[in-house]
């Protein structure tokens, strides 16, 4: 569309698209605007208060599968390299039970 | 268009305007972490805040956006809010503030868009952003405010915003040169240089 069509040139054609653009209905945001606003700052501030015990919890997961992998992998490794003979070395008072 | 003055921090600047009784009651009621306040003000200012940020970026999923952001701002920062500015002029300044950068943002993402699809490395066929129209602008019979919206987007960002405040807000010479963080002849100026510019556009 060209906008040859208007052309406010004077001081009184100005004033009055001016005075049309202030008569125009305002735009509003839609209804509930503020539910939404109080979901988002629920949903910002949540990751905030849960940051922490991530950073917690990665090296207690880990040391947790640590001491796991050392008890399945690392007990059958003596286990199988100690032989025998080793459980015969224990005193008496213990083999007695 | 060059986007490259930028608002200083709201809390430290306005200078005029000092807070109504109803608004600093309500502050000092934020402070106090009252959720019941923070509905009052949203339910008070969320219309201005989302009509200028629409203004400025003629999408009104764009304006609710920056006008979710502006309340979030505020809750999460109220503490610093130290009343030596209306509670209004802080609003207008995040709400603008704010609505620029998602400019900036939004092309910047166009023009990436635009170089990515020239190295041939989105295999997807590149779409305009569409220009959604003002709500304003749609009644029938309101082409000449169309227009001047329209050409409203390729003004200065100051010059915009001071026009957007002035005559769609209907805010004072003072008010805006409290947001904008300047002098009222300094307002005066932007104002004329835009009217200047729109007149031009318009020819």
């Amino acid at each position: 569309m060209s906008d040859s069509a208007f052309r406010p040139g004077s001081d009184e054609e100005w004033e009055a698209l001016l005075r049309q653009l202030r008569l125009q209905p305002k735009a509003e945001p839609l209804p509930f605007f503020y539910g939404r606003v109080h979901a988002r700052l629920l949903a910002t501030s949540l990751p905030a208060k849960a940051l922490l015990p991530k950073w917690l919890w990665r090296p207690a997961y880990a040391a947790v599968l640590g001491a796991l992998i050392l008890a399945v992998s690392g007990d059958g490794a003596v286990a199988a390299t100690a032989g025998p003979s080793h459980r015969t070395s224990f005193p008496a008072h213990q083999l007695a039970h | 268009m060059a986007f490259s003055f930028s608002l200083p921090l709201a809390l430290e600047l306005p200078r005029c305007s000092p807070v109504s009784p109803a608004d600093a009651e309500l502050v000092a009621q934020l402070q106090q972490g009252s959720e019941a306040a923070f509905r009052t003000l949203v339910k008070r200012y969320q219309n201005r805040i989302y009509q200028t940020a629409l203004s400025l970026l003629r999408s009104p999923q764009e304006a609710e956006d920056v006008a979710q952001e502006v309340f979030i701002e505020v809750y999460q920062t109220i503490a610093g809010f130290r009343g030596e500015a209306a509670l209004s002029t802080w609003l207008y300044q995040l709400a603008t503030s704010r609505a620029l950068r998602h400019r900036r943002w939004a092309t910047a993402k166009k023009r990436f868009a635009h170089f990515t699809s020239l190295l041939g490395l989105e295999n997807q066929v590149l779409h305009e952003v569409p220009d959604h129209a003002h709500p304003q602008a749609l009644l029938e019979g309101e082409q000449q405010v169309k227009r001047l919206l329209d050409h409203l987007g390729r003004l200065p960002a100051k010059q915009q915003i001071a026009f957007t405040l002035r005559h769609e807000q209907e805010l004072s010479y003072e008010e805006i040169a409290a947001v904008l963080a300047t002098t009222v002849p300094a307002v005066e100026s932007l104002l004329f240089r835009a009217r200047q510019k729109l007149h031009h556009l318009l020819a």
